[in-house]
């Protein structure tokens, strides 16, 4: 029996309040790192466990680890830090960071915690990493003559991380520019720094997209050098299973199809998350076709999260069984 | 010639000092303080943006637009026929704005900045100028359910806008300033702009000026210099191109020259600023230039913005000094 659907999340769960708090006492200098650290592995074991227990076939560590995307980087590369705060809108102020020197790659940014969740686990868990184009686009840069060249140096940084996760065994590997749907100039940057980050990596490399962002740079964005596109479907009324109508899809690639709105309270019905993996498979035969949630589940509590993520994995096992797939 | 800035100044400091507008949102969101308190250190952080301008050594102020949530929603909220939509993101900043939702007839019922205006002159060491967000870039940015074109939109922000202008006008107002930086993104539509600009400043009679940026004025150039603005203010930063269309024909208004990259950190030495605008102003009489950053200041952190502001004052003495 062939093997197909395959079940996995985009990568984001929300933050335990006892982690958010922890986390807010450290940024006030009122908790160790050690102390956040172990809060950090515990939300990461119930997280791994919560995945187990629903059922996913690949997993992710959460990001108990990170605040920001952008930010989780610039606090940690070499060359770059945060800088002071900046409103984004409202009453909502963050530490947008800085490129202050040479962007190089030291240490591992992301292993550890990689490494710490894989290690809970006999399912493979996806390495998570922010593209070249966003981290760049995403903070002041003081250093490089143009953006183009920050974000090839930067490609080299992500690249560097990236073949540390392939070399520790990570199978699946995430690289996400959500970025790049504000400026669709930008578009060639982007492609060619993402093809200096995956060049020669084994691992299955996959970039997220939503939807509007996708529209905004379709077709030139299939061109990205990964193997997998995750995206955004349910939420859009699978809208984006119109554009691939005509065998536009790369033959040689993947789809991650979002069949679960983040963005809603609501649970779906098992019929209907049926019904969404069956537009995928209108584009994609099953394997090469993998169920997911539209985003990064951060929006919804564990309660929300997992009653949705049970929904469906139920919906995979019905639709696996009438294709009499494993 | 005149330092200055384009409009906006960042509302908060950085840690350890305390982010007092913040923290009196967030109280005022919970329930906590009344609106009478949050209006005081509303007046309070105001008082502290004009001193901190006058301080950089600026010859001319804004009040910092600190009460602004965002360059449409003050005004939006304010005027009859709007309501506020799902968060946007503001041109191709890391911002964001509540879209303006227009529902009904655009009307203008009561001065929206006179107050603010007010205050601020009152506070001031330094001239204030007025500022208002074009009805234009107004239009372009909100979701209209009404008038069913951009054009018809922007010609109802436009009444409103003057009587606005108008009611600053009345309040002792002595410079207007109106930033349109979305017709950059549209200038075929340039025309309609131009018929729009009349009847905003009608019946002004107060100097009056147009901040364009986030791009440059190639193909509306120097067709800008026939608008009903005393004064144009272009995007040196963002605008590569302005420089070379400055070459092109001879600015006959005051020129405001935006040299200081309000949306990047780096640090422009006052020896760049001055041979700046030296090169970019030859030829214009000095009282004719006003020098600014690109664009409003609340995209850089508060000290990264002061330390600007510093340079650019000294930068402009020094320029000032050899064009004299």
């Amino acid at each position: 029996m062939t093997k197909g659907l395959l079940t996995t999340t985009v990568g984001s769960f929300s933050k335990p309040d006892a982690l958010q708090r922890a986390r807010n006492q450290y940024a006030r200098g009122k908790l160790s790192r050690e102390e956040l650290l172990e809060l950090e592995r515990e939300a990461t074991r119930d997280v791994i466990a919560l995945q187990e227990d629903i059922g996913l076939d690949i997993l992710v560590d959460g990001e108990m680890a990170r605040g920001d995307m952008v930010a989780y980087f610039g606090e940690l590369l070499p060359g770059m830090e945060l800088g002071g705060l900046v409103r984004s809108y409202g009453n909502r102020y963050y530490h947008k960071p800085i490129i202050k020197d040479d962007v190089h790659w030291q240490e591992p940014l992301t292993l550890e915690m990689w490494r710490f969740a894989q290690d809970l686990t006999d399912k493979p868990v996806k390495g998570m990493l922010t593209g070249p184009y966003t981290i760049v686009e995403w903070s002041f840069d003081e250093y490089y003559p143009s953006r183009r060249d920050a974000v090839l140096a930067m490609a080299q940084v992500i690249r560097r991380e990236a073949q540390e996760l392939e070399q520790a065994g990570a199978k699946y590997i995430q690289i996400d520019e959500p970025a790049l749907s504000t400026r669709v100039d930008d578009l060639e940057m982007a492609l060619e720094g993402m093809a200096v980050v995956t060049e020669g990596i084994k691992a299955k490399t996959i970039t997220h997209v939503c939807y509007g962002d996708f529209a905004s740079v379709y077709p030139g964005f299939l061109e990205m050098a990964v193997q997998q596109f995750d995206l955004e479907a349910a939420n859009s009324n699978y809208d984006v299973a119109d554009m691939f109508t005509n065998g536009t899809f790369p033959e040689e690639k993947e789809i991650a199809w979002g069949v679960i709105d983040v963005h809603s309270h609501v649970v779906e019905s098992v019929d209907q998350v049926k019904a969404g993996i069956k537009r995928g498979l209108e584009i994609l035969p099953p394997e090469r076709l993998y169920i997911d949630p539209d985003c990064g589940l951060k929006t919804r509590t564990w309660e929300e999260a997992t009653e949705k993520l049970r929904v469906m994995v139920e919906a995979v096992r019905a639709v696996r069984e009438e294709l009499g797939i494993e | 010639m005149i330092a200055t800035v384009v409009s906006s100044y960042p509302k908060i400091p950085n840690r350890p000092s305390p982010a007092r507008l913040r923290n009196a949102i967030n109280r005022f969101d919970r329930g906590a303080i009344t609106e009478e308190e949050i209006r005081r250190i509303e007046d309070e952080v105001t008082e502290e943006a004009l001193q901190q301008q006058a301080e950089a050594g600026l010859d001319l102020v804004t009040d910092g637009q600190i009460r602004w949530e965002d360059e449409q929603t003050y005004l939006a909220r304010q005027l009859n026929g709007i309501s506020l939509n799902g968060l946007t993101r503001w041109f191709d900043t890391n911002m964001y704005y509540r879209q303006p939702v227009i529902e009904g007839a655009i009307t203008w019922q009561k001065p929206i900045t006179v107050d603010d205006y007010r205050f601020a002159v009152e506070h001031s060491e330094k001239p204030v100028k007025a500022v208002l967000t074009g009805p234009y870039t107004l239009a372009r940015l909100s979701v209209d359910q009404h008038y069913g074109s951009v054009g018809a939109l922007a010609k109802a922000y436009a009444g409103a806008l003057n009587r606005e202008a108008k009611a600053l006008q009345e309040a002792g107002a002595t410079l207007i300033q109106f930033n349109e930086p979305a017709i950059l993104q549209h200038k075929r539509e340039f025309e309609q702009f131009a018929g729009l600009c009349r009847s905003l400043v009608d019946g002004i009679t107060v100097e009056t000026s147009l901040y364009l940026y986030f791009g440059d004025a190639e193909g509306i150039y120097p067709q800008i210099l026939d608008l009903p603005f005393q004064l144009i203010g272009l995007d040196f930063v963002m605008g590569a191109k302005n420089e070379a269309l400055l070459q092109s024909a001879p600015f006959t208004k005051k020129l405001g020259l935006g040299i200081i990259d309000a949306r990047n950190t780096k640090l422009e030495s006052v020896d760049e600023i001055a041979e700046r605008i030296r090169s970019l102003a030859a030829g214009l009489a000095s009282d004719q230039i006003h020098v600014s950053p690109s664009a409003g200041l609340e995209f850089l952190p508060r000290e990264v913005a002061q330390e600007k502001l510093r340079r650019l004052a000294q930068g402009v003495r020094q320029a000032e000094a050899v064009l004299v």
